[in-house]
């Protein structure tokens, strides 16, 4: 007995050993770096970045070279809560200026988590002014807690041969849209694809469905009941029954090979990276010159104003903890703002004069047809802004929202899965949820 | 008097060659347990007070009974497919005696190397229409689409052929080896009584390396039942979001990282802790797990 009970204590430890490796295997510690910088020693910065943002981090480290040492980490959008909340929990080896999908600024601004320096002191007032309000998703409680990177703001991407083959014209209401689209049918040709974050960034987002929308520290409002979100469901179910909105997502390997790659796509509503980042590359859709072009949002019906939704529009967010609060600030505004490093890059710069910069170069590139930068400029005001941050990372629900789109083809079902699973993590995060 | 000593030289000596593997166990099993077993304790947003507050969040998240589905339907495919597959292939491993026994154990190996985040995108390559090496066989059973393989009904499917094949082969071989260690006087008694290749087997070989099964089953069920890699792999990258949340660990990860709960991360490691704990004492208890191997085959052999 006295055997068997060593011998079980072994076998035990054997399966605590392996828990503890497998819960081990999941993390790997970040620390040590960026935090031990001495007042009279080189100022250190270190940056995580996804791979499409490299490039403006090491624009910055070189125009920083010789001042600052800048450290530039590559890793996945999705890692950096991880991170930043593994910092939280050793209390060192904080990252000090992060590249975020748009919601992060709202877990970091808790007080909870307390990552996100507040820029407020920081921050020249001119280049929040340069934002024209379209920077405002980073204001929380009165200050500033990031800056967009860029904006997101969906236009209506179409393909000017397929509505001339057609005889189609740009739709400017969803109504429009919605009919427009119907004439597609039978054609192979199709009004997008519709389960990826597409449905919630141009279609939810746009129409005013409160999803999202936190009222205060509080309180959110998450309502899948609101006709905002009802006429969405409505409107969307029926295209995608009749096979002219495609239920896979716009990356699916599938959607891919039998429609994007074989110019099927006549029209979809996209953000505005959507003709540089997807649209035109070789291993993306791959669409030949001289074909696309860009309109302003269809108007859903009862608005006065063609909201547009964000389908990402990251943040650059800094490290409250950081020894020199201003290098942060620093180079935050330069990787979000700089306009000759943000001319080249895929995506929309929100500060004026860095839009103005990208514009230029977008506006003559004989690849689209006409301006597409006049719809993205026309939009900027027009970005929705009754979704907001949030301390839950609602973010991380989409791909729920999108499994059931791809999965079912049931949009209501869908929806309403996506929103019930935020209202339990606003309320596990401590919000009220009212309808 | 010398006989005593001896016994105790010999309670030394264990003691000795105990101790490394020990500062090992306390260093990265126990330490690591007693924290998170405390911070489980600790105070979070809902709970600020502290206490089992944490665990009874963990248990009222809507995500938590869907996971203990998941992981429950996966065990249940995945442990007595490797018990099966692994006594089967590996006694016929050790049945078929050539020349190429000894390199062929190296076949059993290679499934081995491809393991992790290396065998998520292998098997995506495998099961997905657009790419697969197979997909005239998928497009003649009607199965054109992604999202008709990679479903949510499917996961479970596709997670337990994916831990299989990375830890199947591993076993096989050790397996083998455990069968190595059957005295050939037994075996050459049976053969002498006339027992066949296949009474061999399972009458005189299967019973024999019976404990090492019942050791297989105790780490198996521990790792299955922190599955993580595939559904978390699968569902950053490939289909964003397709099995977020699926298993136990994936959830205690996002309370933790993505959820600013740590406490309720540590309280749900601590549950599965005690699950695989659990199972480990019963089905230890439950068989002969630690009777000496000799003594019970000198009972056989005599009677």
């Amino acid at each position: 007995m006295n055997r068997k009970l060593i011998g079980a204590a072994v076998v035990m430890s054997g399966v605590l050993l392996l828990s503890a490796c497998a819960g081990g295997g999941t993390t790997s510690s970040e620390t040590g770096e960026g935090v031990d910088e001495v007042a009279a020693g080189p100022r250190t910065l270190l940056l995580y970045v996804d791979p499409v943002r490299e490039p403006a981090a090491l624009a910055y480290k070189a125009s920083v070279e010789g001042e600052i040492d800048v450290t530039v980490e590559v890793l996945g959008q999705e890692e950096i809560l991880a991170k930043v909340a593994l910092a939280n929990q050793t209390g060192q080896g904080w990252p000090d200026v992060t590249f975020n999908p748009s919601n992060n600024v709202g877990v970091f601004q808790d007080p909870l988590n307390g990552y996100a320096l507040n820029l407020d002191e920081y921050v020249d007032s001119a280049i929040i002014e340069g934002y024209n309000g379209s920077g405002d998703w980073c204001l929380i409680d009165g200050s500033y807690y990031c800056l967009k990177n860029d904006l997101a703001q969906t236009v209506l991407w179409y393909d000017t041969v397929i509505f001339d083959e057609l005889g189609l014209t740009v739709p400017t209401t969803m109504e429009e849209f919605a009919a427009t689209a119907m004439k597609l049918k039978g054609t192979g040709y199709v009004a997008g694809a519709i389960g990826d974050q597409g449905y919630y960034a141009g279609y939810l987002w746009p129409s005013g469905c409160p999803i999202s929308q936190v009222l205060d520290q509080e309180t959110v409002r998450i309502n899948p009941d609101a006709v905002e979100c009802t006429r969405v469901i409505e409107l969307v179910q029926p295209l995608v029954d009749a096979g002219v909105l495609d239920s896979r997502g716009s990356f699916d390997a599938g959607f891919l090979e039998d429609v994007a790659r074989q110019q099927k796509v006549a029209m979809n509503i996209g953000p505005s990276w959507w003709g540089q980042f997807v649209i035109r590359p070789e291993d993306s859709w791959a669409i030949p010159a001289g074909r696309i072009a860009a309109a302003e949002m269809p108007l859903w019906s009862g608005e006065t104003t063609n909201w547009s939704g964000e389908w990402g529009g990251g943040v650059w967010v800094g490290n409250s903890h950081a020894p020199n609060p201003q290098d942060v600030a620093d180079a935050i505004v330069f990787l979000a703002t700089d306009p000759d490093m943000r001319a080249d890059k895929v995506t929309f710069p929100g500060y004026k004069p860095a839009f103005e910069a990208w514009s230029a170069t977008i506006a003559t590139d004989p690849y689209y047809v006409g301006d597409v930068t006049a719809a993205m400029v026309a939009q900027v005001p027009k970005i929705r802004q009754d979704e907001r941050p949030a301390r839950f990372d609602s973010r991380g629900q989409l791909g729920v929202l999108s499994t059931e789109i791809q999965g079912s083809g049931d949009i209501d079902a869908a929806t309403r899965k996506f929103m019930e699973g935020l209202a339990e993590l606003a309320a596990g995060a401590g919000y009220t949820v009212v309808k | 008097m010398l006989r005593h000593r001896s016994k105790l030289m010999g309670q030394i000596n264990g003691m000795l060659m105990f101790l490394p593997y020990l500062v090992v166990l306390v260093m990265f099993a126990i330490v690591p347990i007693v924290m998170a077993f405390r911070v489980s304790l600790g105070p979070s947003r809902l709970y600020p007070e502290g206490g089992f507050g944490n665990y009874l969040f963990v248990f009222e998240d809507f995500r938590f009974l869907s996971a203990v589905g998941n992981v429950s339907l996966f065990l249940l495919i995945y442990l007595p497919a490797m018990l099966i597959v692994v006594a089967v292939l590996s006694l016929l491993l050790d049945t078929v005696q050539m020349k190429y026994t000894l390199p062929l154990r190296l076949a059993y190996l290679v499934p081995a190397g491809i393991s992790g985040s290396v065998a998520i995108l292998v098997w995506y390559f495998m099961l997905e229409p657009t790419y697969s090496p197979f997909a005239g066989i998928f497009a003649e059973i009607g199965l054109t689409e992604g999202v008709q393989i990679f479903n949510t009904t499917n996961l479970v499917y596709i997670f337990a052929i994916m831990a299989f094949f990375t830890g199947a082969g591993n076993w096989i071989v050790i397996q083998y080896g455990s069968l190595q260690s059957i005295p050939q006087d037994i075996l050459e008694a049976a053969r002498m009584d006339g027992a066949n290749v296949f009474q061999q087997a399972f009458l005189i070989k299967l019973p024999l390396i019976r404990k090492y099964l019942v050791y297989m089953l105790i780490l198996v069920f521990a790792s299955g039942l922190q599955i993580f890699v595939e559904p978390y792999l699968i569902s950053s990258s490939v289909y964003p979001g397709l099995a977020k949340d699926w298993s136990l660990n994936q959830l205690s990860y996002t309370l933790a990282f993505t959820g600013s709960n740590l406490g309720a991360a540590m309280a749900l490691s601590m549950v599965m802790l005690l699950v695989s704990v659990i199972v480990a004492l019963v089905i230890i208890y439950r068989t002969d797990f630690f009777d000496e191997a000799r003594g019970k085959m000198k009972e056989k052999t005599i009677g």
